[in-house]
């Protein structure tokens, strides 16, 4: 008895959150509680909507439709650069964490592992879509929502799926080594990092992107053979750069957790290959 | 009817939502409780795209049901699937 109403009082509870939650985030909600967002905020979000992409207003403009991204890259750029920063002494804890200076395993042929071939096939089907889907994410990230940040995550799905469907062998031979994949997000790295700085020694600040009035440099082109290729300034590069080093980050995680535990367990008893 | 309709998807997919998390805490399996979680991640990402942030939807799909489900299935696969049922007095 005392767990059905125990029951019945979670249920009401829950009922009451959602209807709390629906009222908080929608707008005719927050009309029915009378706790609209200040008109000064509102302000801020109209000011960033109007000048993301204004020809008139030249001088605060980031020259991309993608306010999102406008605002992850040039208005708040530093807080992305930090947020880099910190993934990236993440996946250097974990491999630290994981030291093992062989992470090949070396077996039998990769069809011998894994799970059925319905799942194989689609799961070979599957990676390649969202290897192509995550590219497109990254690549117009500056035009439609998405990111560099986004597809990189989207990425790192493809080398789980495999490895699920396939064991981590397969990941091997098509070259997603550990090695390769620190040396790919080292790359996306000093991409960021020269992207940032570049300006400085042009005359502007650090991760300037477009012409401001009080900065000598005039900021990155808004496009290649403009208008045929629309890259808004440092946008473009940032995104591809970050998809690089999230992407190889998350694969690195993944490749270093489906490693076997007795190759571990070598390592420590001093059999391993490792030092 | 139909001017609501997003607020009716919204309170439809949080409520999802809530069920989710319900049968993420109640589950003794773990397994079990790990795609309870990712159902929870569906919804809430059908919720941000609602509410107009399909940037947060891209990021949110791969990290909750990709990569977070399969961080915690690794720690599970360490460890115990089940839980153990406790005794209540």
């Amino acid at each position: 008895m005392a767990e059905r109403l125990g029951d019945i009082v979670v249920g009401i509870a829950l009922a009451v959150i959602v209807i709390v939650i629906v009222l908080a985030f929608t707008a005719p909600g927050l009309l029915i509680a009378g706790i609209l967002p200040r008109e000064d905020i509102r302000n801020l979000a109209k000011n960033f909507l109007i000048y993301a992409v204004n020809w008139q207003r030249k001088e605060f403009w980031v020259s991309s439709p993608e306010v999102v991204t406008s605002g992850v890259w040039d208005y708040r750029g530093l807080d992305t650069l930090f947020e880099t920063a910190v993934f990236y002494l993440a996946i250097i804890g974990a491999t630290s964490v994981f030291r093992l200076l062989e992470t090949k395993i070396h077996r039998k042929k990769p069809g011998e592992l894994g799970l059925s071939i319905i799942a194989k096939v689609g799961a070979r089907i599957m990676a390649v879509l969202i290897i192509v889907a995550s590219i497109s994410i990254a690549v117009h990230g500056h035009l439609t929502p998405g990111g560099g940040f986004q597809g990189g995550s989207a990425f790192a799905v493809a080398p789980l799926v495999l490895i699920a469907a396939f064991s981590r062998v397969l990941l091997d031979k098509l070259g997603f080594t550990k090695e390769k994949m620190l040396g790919t997000r080292v790359v996306g790295l000093l991409v960021i990092a020269l992207v940032a700085l570049i300006p400085i020694s042009l005359g502007g600040f650090v991760m300037q992107n477009q012409l401001k009035l009080w900065s000598i440099f005039t900021g990155y082109p808004t496009g290649i053979l403009e208008p045929f290729l629309w890259i808004s300034g440092s946008l473009f590069f940032y995104n591809i750069a970050e998809f690089l080093a999230v992407g190889a980050g998350f694969t690195i995680l993944f490749i270093l957790l489906s490693l076997p535990e007795e190759l571990y367990r070598k390592d420590l008893e001093g059999g391993g290959t490792s030092g | 009817m139909i001017e609501y309709i997003h607020e009716i998807l919204l309170a439809f997919s949080l409520t999802m939502a809530l069920i989710a998390t319900y049968l993420v805490i109640k589950s003794r399996d773990l397994i079990k409780a790990v795609v309870f979680s990712a159902i929870q991640s569906i919804a809430y990402s059908l919720a941000y795209y609602l509410l107009a942030a399909p940037d947060i939807v891209l990021a949110y799909l791969a990290v909750g049901v990709g990569i977070y489900s399969i961080l915690l299935l690794y720690a599970i696969s360490k460890t115990e699937r089940y839980e153990e049922v406790e005794k209540r007095g």
